[in-house]
């Protein structure tokens, strides 16, 4: 698992990134030359995320990270074992490949974070009892329980490939391995496709970016993957 | 008396029943094989297939006047800044379960603590829901109360399987927040618990639970309007 925990010295590490970003926005990349139009607009539109109280995520396309942050302060890292944009395409024949205009700020439309959740319910109620819960308090009040630690309601564990409806037409892959290119699986998946479209299925892609990650960083990333959820997509070297 | 026997009859060996049939069932094999590879043939000519290729973005800009650039990363600059925490302040990583407490950037404290399941309750007489997560983004600790009872809200009963109480007083539980609470808004609370195996598990309904030694230390060094931060 390629994950940083963000310790005192990383935070400012961060910071550092961050003065860095904007500095290299400044002087063109280190050089005398003019500043780099594209870091100077993923700055701006950071800026502009940094505004509100919500946590957003920056991918980082060059570097192949994502960022968690809030308020331009990192939060923590991901590492990204690499980023495709995905299309369909007819098997026998191939369009060109749309690419993203970078930098922009995404919105996730429909996320598995907010998808994805158990739900409980009792059956019905009865009426409430305090002797129900436990013995009448006593008057010094002990910080200690009573009976023996409640069994908590099992959490499921999120998946490690999940996609996301984005608000510019495409997708958002997290997946733990990118899509196969070899000729068989191409094969057998246009055959499915076929075979779905004979059947009368409606079947409408959308271009996707992927972003191929370890199992457990996919996990993690999952709940931050709700309605609304903005990400800065950056590629600036 | 002899006769000369007439020379027996040439046997003529007919090939089994059953080879006969080999070259009908080779070609209707054939042909079945040949039918299937020209539907799956059609059934992929239909089909669309991802393709994966390496990005290569599109410039979003066209650039511009350098001068102008750098007023623009300058003013950039300044409004990341004057979002950036200052002071004390606390970070929450609701899937790892670890509270992190710094001062200045200083990593003070790491402790293990407890955030919210994300299952969602249903009450069966209305199906209203609550969906118990720990928050995300930034918080501002809003007030710190030393002893603080819980006033059970009506989804601590539901969850039981109980009608909530019509008498207020029975809400009241002076045992379950433990000795501090930081109180984070919408009443998502940073407290004790009587639970303390939990800890380091998604357990809780939204609240963030730490340890004893871990919530004294925290509310000792965190004041009034410090900021959270929920990821």
């Amino acid at each position: 698992m390629r994950t940083w925990n963000l310790s005192t010295a990383a935070h400012r590490l961060a910071a550092a990134f961050i003065s860095i970003s904007v500095a290299t926005a400044t002087r063109g990349g280190g050089t005398e030359s003019a500043p780099q139009p594209q870091a100077v607009a993923a700055v701006e539109l950071e800026a502009q995320l940094a505004k509100t109280p919500a946590v957003y995520l920056v991918v980082d396309t060059v570097r192949r990270v994502i960022d968690i942050r809030a308020r331009a302060l990192n939060l923590d890292r991901l590492a990204l074992k690499g980023i495709e944009v995905v299309v369909y395409q007819p098997f026998f024949s191939s369009r060109q490949v749309p690419m993203p205009e970078l930098p922009a700020i995404w919105t996730i439309e429909n996320g598995p974070g907010d998808t994805d959740r158990e739900t409980i319910a009792p059956k019905e109620l009865r009426p409430y009892s305090s002797g129900d819960e436990e013995e009448e308090a006593p008057a010094t009040p002990v910080p200690t329980p009573v009976g023996p630690t409640p069994t908590p309601t099992p959490v499921p564990e999120p998946p490690v490939r999940y996609r996301a409806h984005l608000d510019n037409g495409w997708d958002l892959w997290v997946v733990d391995a990118l899509p196969a290119r070899d000729w068989p699986s191409r094969f057998a998946e246009a055959v499915r496709d076929g075979w779905r479209r004979l059947h009368g299925e409606e079947v409408r892609f959308r271009p996707a970016l992927a972003l191929a990650m370890e199992g457990e960083d996919a996990r993690r990333l999952h709940h931050l993957m709700r309605t609304g959820t903005k990400i800065l997509v950056v590629a600036t070297p | 008396m002899s006769a000369e026997l007439p020379p027996p009859a040439e046997v003529v060996q007919e090939p089994p029943r059953s080879s006969r049939w080999v070259p009908v069932l080779l070609v209707v094999l054939l042909t079945l094989l040949l039918l299937a590879a020209g539907t799956t043939l059609v059934l992929a000519r239909f089909g669309e297939v991802a393709v994966a290729v390496p990005l290569r973005p599109l410039p979003a800009t066209d650039g511009g006047d350098p001068v102008a650039l750098e007023q623009r990363a300058a003013a950039a600059r300044h409004a990341l800044e004057q979002w950036r925490p200052r002071g004390v302040y606390i970070v929450v990583d609701t899937y790892r379960n670890r509270l992190r407490l710094y001062r200045n950037g200083e990593l003070l404290r790491t402790a293990s603590c407890s955030t919210g399941t994300g299952i969602v309750l249903r009450d069966p007489r209305n199906g209203r829901q609550w969906v118990f997560d720990t928050p995300l983004g930034e918080r501002l600790v809003e007030r710190k109360v030393k002893n603080p009872v819980w006033a059970k809200p009506d989804w601590a009963f539901i969850e039981e399987g109980m009608l909530p109480p019509t008498d207020p007083n029975e809400r009241f539980d002076p045992n379950s927040l433990g000795d501090y609470a930081l109180y984070i808004g919408d009443g998502y609370i940073i407290h004790g618990t009587l639970f303390k195996t939990l800890l380091g598990r998604r357990v809780t309904h939204g609240c963030i639970r730490l340890g004893d030694e871990d919530l004294e230390f925290v509310y000792r060094r965190t004041p009034i309007g410090s900021r959270v931060y929920l990821y």
